[in-house]
This record gives C-alpha cells, structure tokens and sequence, in this order.
C-alpha cells in the first residue's frame, strides 16, 4: 500500500495468478502484492554439487526472488528437521554464490492478522495439518 | 523550489496528491526507491522489507547496527536527490532528513480517519473494521519509526510547511493548494 495509489494496489492484487507448490507461498505472495513489491516465483535453480561429469547432485530453488530488493526468499516452516536441510543449503548457497542475497522467513500464524485486516484470502490454509504435510 | 516532500497518511491520498503535483510541476517522483537503494547500500535488502512492512506481517526486526546503516544510506540518497533536484520525495523522513534546507518544501497529506477507511475498503473490497485496523497499525508504524530512528514525533504540526486535509480537497486541488504555497514563499524570499 505505502508505494501505490489505491487503483494501482486493486490491479496489482488481482491481476496476478500463480500456481504455488504451498499455501503458504500463496500467502505470501498476497502480502508483497498487497505492499506493492514485485516478485517472481521460483525463477533460478542454483547448483550446490556437481558429480565429476558435470551431473547436478544437488540444487537448490529459493521461493521467491524480489528484484527490486535484488533478494530471494526462502520460506520456512515450523518443523525443526526441515528448517535444518534449509539452513544447511542456505549456508552452502551463501558460500558458493557470495554475492547472492538471500533472507530465509521463518513460517508465523499469521491466519489472525490477515483476518484482522481483511486480507485474509485463502488465509485459512496457515492452520491444520494440511499445510504441515504439504511442507515435506 | 526545487525539493518537495510529502508525508502522508493511510488513505489521505497522499500519493494521488504527489501524482497531481508532478503533473503540474514536471518534477519526478521518489519513494520506494530510496528504500530498495538504501537498504542496498547497506548490504541489508530484507531491511527494504521490513521498512515497507506498515502492517508487521513479514515479522523482521532488523538489529540496530543494520538499522543504522540503512539510515545513514538514506540520508546520503536523499542529499544526492537534492542535489539533483525538482524532485518531490515520499515519505521515508525527508521532512526531517532536510528539515530546515533552502529550496526543500514539507507537505503533510491527512484526512480523518473514518474517510480513510471508507477510501481503503472501497479500494480492497474490505470490512470497514479491516480498513480501520490497517490504518491504526500504519499509524503506530510510521509514528514509532520516526520516534526510534529520528526521535520526532510524525504528527508534530512543526515539522511541515503545510498540512492538507483531503477530506474536502481532491488531489488536484491540494496539488494546487502547494503549488500556491511555493509561489507564495517564492515571493516572498524574492
């Protein structure tokens, strides 16, 4: 909202539609979109381990880049073994791509919030247990 | 003058005000940018988050050493800004930032609090309860971001040139109100 006028925030909230492999990543997208933040979803792949023919071991796809912020976010979850293999690949992708930013969001409740400020599209997917299956 | 700031409310209107004003004066308009730069230059981009997050929903609280490198990067930013000028700049404390410089004019954009809801759940398709509870939280963010990085209070009538209710001006008719008000200091230094 602070960067926009009020047309420019209803376009840009309703004119993106994105498949999501979490709701959570859902949610979070109606949040930048809600502040007027351009994102892009899941739009580089980096290489954490190679074989010796050049064969990917290992990668990693950080959820969203934000190009204005030149940041990608990696949302997380509540679940400490999870939290721990993104912890590990997040330190592995800060030591082979140095000047690659990247910010590493810790799952909140925020069902309550965006209720409370009516923003609460699809916010019903924060609880239950579906989302916590769909995180593995 | 060749610098104008605009502070503003949730719903005010404040940025339709700026895009009035830069129809009629040509200037080019600065916000988020000053944000995303700063927060670069700090070598802190989540920081650009947080600073925009009016509603608190990202959860970031950047540490005091981050916050004061963003800070000095958007003092810096906005010197290089004024430098340059013919520029209005929104928000992220210009009226304090340049507060007392020649050629830089403060405008604050207001309205009552139940027209700015009224205006945000027209906008959002939202409760008027949401409206009024987005605008309490951006109130507190703004009022408690100039507070801890500034120590001012965002409403002291003191720091502004000039105050513009919307609640019976539309955009283009503030625009015109500072378009006035620089003329008139204009001339008056003259």
């Amino acid at each position: 909202m602070p960067n926009n006028s009020l047309s420019e925030l209803v376009s840009k909230i309703s004119r993106k539609k994105q498949e999501f492999a979490h709701p959570i990543e859902e949610q979070f997208a109606l949040i930048l979109d809600y502040y007027g933040i351009t994102w892009l979803y899941e739009p580089t792949t980096f290489t954490l381990q190679e074989d010796t023919d050049g064969n990917i071991l290992e990668a990693f796809t950080p959820d969203f880049y934000l190009p204005d912020q030149d940041l990608y976010v990696e949302l997380t979850t509540l679940r400490p073994q999870l939290n721990n293999i993104k912890n590990r690949k997040i330190r592995k992708l800060k030591t082979l791509y140095p000047d690659v930013n990247i910010k590493l969001f810790k799952r909140r409740d925020l069902h309550d919030l965006m209720v409370k400020y009516g923003l609460d599209y699809e916010a019903g997917y924060l609880k239950g247990s579906k989302a916590q299956k769909n995180e593995q | 003058m060749a610098i104008i700031t605009i502070s503003r409310q949730l719903g005010s209107l404040g940025d339709e005000v700026a895009l009035a004003l830069q129809r009629k004066l040509n200037y080019r308009i600065v916000n988020r940018e000053i944000i995303n730069q700063a927060a670069q230059r700090a070598r802190k981009p989540e920081i650009a988050l947080a600073t925009i997050d009016d509603l608190g929903l990202f959860g970031l609280q950047p540490d005091i050493k981050s916050r004061l490198a963003y800070n000095q990067a958007v003092s810096d930013i906005m010197e290089e800004i004024t430098r340059r000028g013919n520029t209005i700049i929104i928000g992220r404390a210009g009226q304090i930032i340049l507060r007392g410089r020649a050629g830089v004019f403060h405008a604050m954009v207001i309205a009552p609090a139940w027209l700015r809801a009224e205006r945000i759940s027209k906008a959002l398709g939202i409760s008027l309860d949401s409206a009024l509870a987005q605008i309490k939280a951006s109130d507190q963010s703004r009022r408690k971001y100039l507070k801890r990085n500034y120590g001012v209070a965002w409403d002291d009538p003191e720091l502004y040139d000039l105050i513009l209710n919307t609640e019976r001006f539309n955009p283009e008719q503030a625009a015109s109100l500072i378009c006035h008000a620089l003329e008139q200091i204009e001339m008056s230094v003259s």
